[in-house]
């Protein structure tokens, strides 16, 4: 059965037990992703997925039921289960849909021809066979992996909402293995877009330059510094803290920014901008997981918390109006908040100037650990780092197994300056994280 | 689920190319979750995740296709997908699949998927009432009813026609405490393998509440750790994370198989310190992590990996076995459908010991004392890994001394196992999800009390 005639069953199912309005929200995916092991392709993998998430208001309250099957019985099955599930709610948070009828802004995603499996195996090979020739001191387990696909998603509501969007995407990565005898390193790096266009030779160099960086290092002394995180391990900071920018997650008492929105939270130079058509992004969204229209702003303006991230429930509680930020973690999820692409505004210094800045001190460019080192509520961290000491404002010699540790949210204020050198984030999809480098102080590295 | 002859003819066209094994399975699992806020039921989510996936082996090659469509013909045709897929050529090989009836080793008395949310929304709140009213510093208390009831079926050319049904349930409470302006979180989060009949004698909820308030509060009267080298007790339960992370995860042969980890061709050979006899056991009944098949369709089994610092075996899947030329050790396991099955774990413990908890805690002039752990994260290929520590204590002159917050714990686990010199008696196991390359599946982390003589400590 498809999505159109299990739409059917739903409504005659929900007008049967009196149910007046009602959502569904309609995920599909299909993937085909190779790996390359030594010369050849040694896995192949085609996945067709997604599935169907119901919303129902019954009484005032929004139940939720989700299914990958869809047929007659399911699509029953799934609005007595979301009756049942709303009946057991006890929060007095109001049931709201989006009207049809929405204006949204066009910006269509990069357009591309997408390789077809042969395709993929024909460039997936030779990738291979580049990463295995790059450096001598490439081990022959090196890896590397293509994906394509296509991405979509539909809303289709009982108020005359029905918007879809769907997006191909063609993903490259390269995981080279190096060693020198005594010891290995890795190091990856990853590329979306259309094969034709990617330096491949480029990517590799600079994830075999990654790993043999990691070779050698040392652990460097204990001490409060300078630190300046890279845009890669900026943005991972960002985004584990960025739920505190959630109006759901404060309103809940889980936000350390909650009643701080007027006020100055961070030091002048920081603008923290949340932009769902970010140039370059795989997915650009022109509608949230609510089917409100989404649009770019600013979150911190030059130091001021201007706006938490809102979607209709959280706004209707606050008395304001949704940013558009509705949004699900996968399409059985509950609607939460969360940006798109998030991001700090650029400064106006080179990376290089930056460290000049810096003295000395430490370069990070690698954190581990975030999901469990990191506490989103409190701020605190104290996270596995990976880089570059910094000494007479350049990065010399190799440092890794260290520490780094702070907070959050005092961070914010100190950070001293921003580089300019942004980049799209790198993941796929219709959400990201992507920074500058930065220069923070007051942060504590525990080492030897 | 589906019909053997049904299966059969699956397989068959999934091989009709050349392939040397084939493996269907398919999946229909319940996930049911309840969320509760401030003492209200905030969420509730349910999911049906229902589909199969195609798997064929051409010596080192594999190649896997998923679909939603498990009628006779979208099986046929997902067949169909692989067999174009990995080539041209023809069957080489017969099928006849022999049903596997297996004893349950994990009964479930009471399946949570068959109650209705009222009973599961009254152990929640007396959780969640139990971490509010334990101290007046708590600010806000969450809650989370989780349970899954996951159906699985795996038929494969080499006879397997087997199924399980997995059921887990498990109690999450969170609190935040506020002392000062400091605010902090606790939390406490056990799972069973086992239906509602977890909370008739072995999980309290009351109990659960108060330790994640007990925890909250402990942490928001505490000042940040400081950073440096130092001698860290770790203590039961989830403290095994450490041999999860600095070990266990370099012996899947998902890593070894590919020269990727720190103790590729070191099997026979001393790897960490004689105290250490470290397990992995998917047969503990009712155990968070354990399973009565691994996703392949082998029986599950108890492996010792390392005996006193001698390492015995990797954790293997069938494919990866290949490559290493050994057999699987019942190790393959899988999300759901749509992830590649490989190597993991299920329970993994350092056995007990003979030292003394007092004595351990006594033998640390200026140390750590990590009570409660958070989750981590390794690199196999250098074997750098990181967890947190959700809750620590300095120690001073042998003595359990202020609570510290803020710390986590680096260093390189070949290094790292080879420095845990004291193992004490009491053995507790704690329950996590696990995160990897074939999705988040439920693992138990375990040990005694043990002494690690020097890791470096994150704090500030």
């Amino acid at each position: 059965m498809d999505f159109n005639e299990f739409k059917k069953c739903v409504a005659e199912e929900a007008k049967a037990l009196g149910i007046a309005d009602f959502e569904l929200y309609y995920t599909c995916g299909e993937s085909t992703e190779l790996e390359a092991f030594g010369h050849e392709i040694n896995g192949f993998t085609s996945s067709v997925e997604g599935g169907v998430s119901l919303r129902c208001a019954l009484n005032g309250k929004m139940g939720y039921a989700s299914t990958q099957a869809l047929s007659e019985a399911e699509a029953r099955a799934l609005v007595r289960r979301a009756a049942e599930n709303a009946a057991t709610l006890e929060s007095e948070e109001p049931a709201l849909f989006v009207e049809g009828g929405q204006i949204y802004e066009e910006h269509p995603a990069p357009s591309y021809p997408l390789p077809d499996a042969a395709q993929l195996k024909k460039t997936l090979l030779e990738i291979q066979e580049k990463l295995l020739a790059a450096d001598p001191m490439v081990l022959d387990n090196s890896q590397s992996y293509a994906a394509s696909g296509t991405e979509s998603v539909a809303i289709f509501n009982s108020r005359g909402l029905d918007v879809s969007v769907s997006a191909g995407i063609a993903s490259f990565h390269v995981a080279p293995i190096v060693g020198n005898g005594e010891e290995m390193s890795n190091d990856y790096e990853f590329k979306l877009g259309d094969p034709a266009k990617i330096d491949f030779d480029q990517l590799i160099a600079k994830a075999v330059t990654g790993a043999k960086n990691k070779l050698g290092g040392t652990v460097p002394a204990t001490g409060a510094m300078p630190v300046v995180f890279s845009p890669e391990a900026m943005s991972s900071l960002l985004g584990t803290f960025s739920s505190a920018f959630s109006s759901e997650m404060a309103q809940k008492g889980l936000s350390a920014l909650r009643d701080k929105e007027g006020q100055v939270v961070a030091a002048p130079n920081v603008t923290l901008v949340d932009d769902p058509f970010f140039e370059g992004i795989a997915m650009p969204m022109p509608f949230d997981a609510e089917g409100s229209p989404t649009h770019k702003k600013n979150v911190i303006e030059k130091g001021k918390l201007l706006t938490l991230l809102y979607n209709l429930q959280t706004a209707s509680k606050a008395g304001k109006t949704t940013t558009g930020n509705a949004a699900k973690a996968g399409y059985a999820s509950k609607v939460g908040v969360r940006p798109f692409v998030m991001y700090l505004e650029p400064g106006t210094l080179s990376e290089d100037e930056l460290l000049e800045k810096a003295g000395s001190g430490v370069y990070i460019n690698m954190l581990g650990g975030l999901h469990a080192g990191a506490n989103p509520i409190s701020g605190d961290f104290s996270l596995q780092s990976g880089g570059f000491l910094i000494e007479n404002g350049k990065k010399t010699s190799p440092i890794k197994s260290f520490t780094v540790a702070g907070n959050f949210f005092a961070m914010l204020s100190a950070i001293r300056d921003i580089a300019s050198n942004l980049e799209p984030p790198r993941g796929g999809g219709a959400t990201g994280f992507t920074s500058p480098s930065v220069l923070v102080d007051g942060l504590t590295v525990a080492g030897k | 689920m589906i019909p053997k002859d049904l299966c059969e003819r699956v397989l068959g066209v999934a091989v009709s190319t050349g392939a040397d094994y084939a493996e269907l399975f398919a999946e229909n699992t319940l996930n049911h979750t309840i969320e509760m806020v401030g003492g209200k039921v905030d969420a509730i989510n349910d999911n049906v995740i229902a589909g199969a996936a195609i798997r064929v082996y051409k010596g080192l090659r594999s190649v896997m296709a998923s679909t939603v469509d498990t009628s006779e013909a979208g099986l046929l045709k997902c067949a169909r997908r692989v067999a174009d897929a990995l080539g041209e050529g023809k069957a080489e090989i017969a099928i006849h699949l022999s049903e596997r009836v297996l004893a349950n080793i994990h009964p479930v008395l009471d399946a949570p998927s068959s109650v209705a949310n009222v009973r599961k929304v009254d152990i929640l709140r007396a959780a969640s009432g139990a971490a509010k009213e334990y101290n007046g510093a708590v600010r806000q208390v969450t809650g989370t009813f989780l349970d899954v009831d996951h159906n699985i079926l795996i038929a494969s050319t080499d006879g397997v026609y087997a199924q399980d049904r997995q059921i887990r349930t498990r109690l999450v409470i969170r609190a935040v405490a506020e002392i000062n302006g400091q605010t902090q979180t606790g939390s406490c989060s056990p799972g069973r393998r086992m239906g509602m009949e977890m909370f008739d004698g072995v999980i309290d909820p009351v109990a659960v509440g108060k330790e994640a308030a007990r925890h909250a509060v402990i942490m928001a009267g505490a000042g940040y750790c400081p950073a440096g080298v130092m001698p860290v007790a770790i203590e039961n339960g989830f403290g095994g994370v450490i041999f999860h992370e600095a070990c266990g995860h370099s012996l899947e042969a998902s890593s070894v198989a590919y020269n990727a980890s720190q103790f590729c061709g070191k099997l026979g050979q001393k790897i960490a310190s004689e105290k250490v006899t470290a397990i992995d056991d998917g047969t503990i009944p009712n155990a968070w992590g354990s399973i009565n098949i691994d996703d392949e369709g082998t029986p599950s089994r108890k492996r010792v990996l390392i005996e006193k610092g001698v390492l015995k075996t990797y954790m293997i899947d069938k494919f990866n076995g290949r490559r290493m030329g050994m057999e699987s050790t019942a190790s393959s396991r899988r999300q759901s459908y749509s992830y590649t099955p490989t190597s993991r774990m299920t329970n993994t413990y350092i056995a007990a010991g003979e030292d003394r908890n007092e004595d351990i805690i006594a033998s640390i002039e200026y140390g750590l004392y990590a009570k409660k752990m958070g989750g981590g994260s390794v690199n196999p290929v250098t074997g750098e890994f990181n967890f947190a520590v959700d809750e620590g204590y300095i120690v001073r002159n042998g003595r359990i001394c202020e609570p510290v917050r803020g710390a986590s714990l680096v260093g390189k686990g070949s290094e790292i196992i080879q420095k845990i010199d004291m193992v004490g008696t009491d053995l507790d196991m704690g329950q996590g999800m696990c995160g990897s390359s074939s999705g988040s599946i439920p693992t138990n982390v375990g040990q005694p009390l043990i002494r690690v003589s020097s890791i470096t400590v994150g704090g500030r």
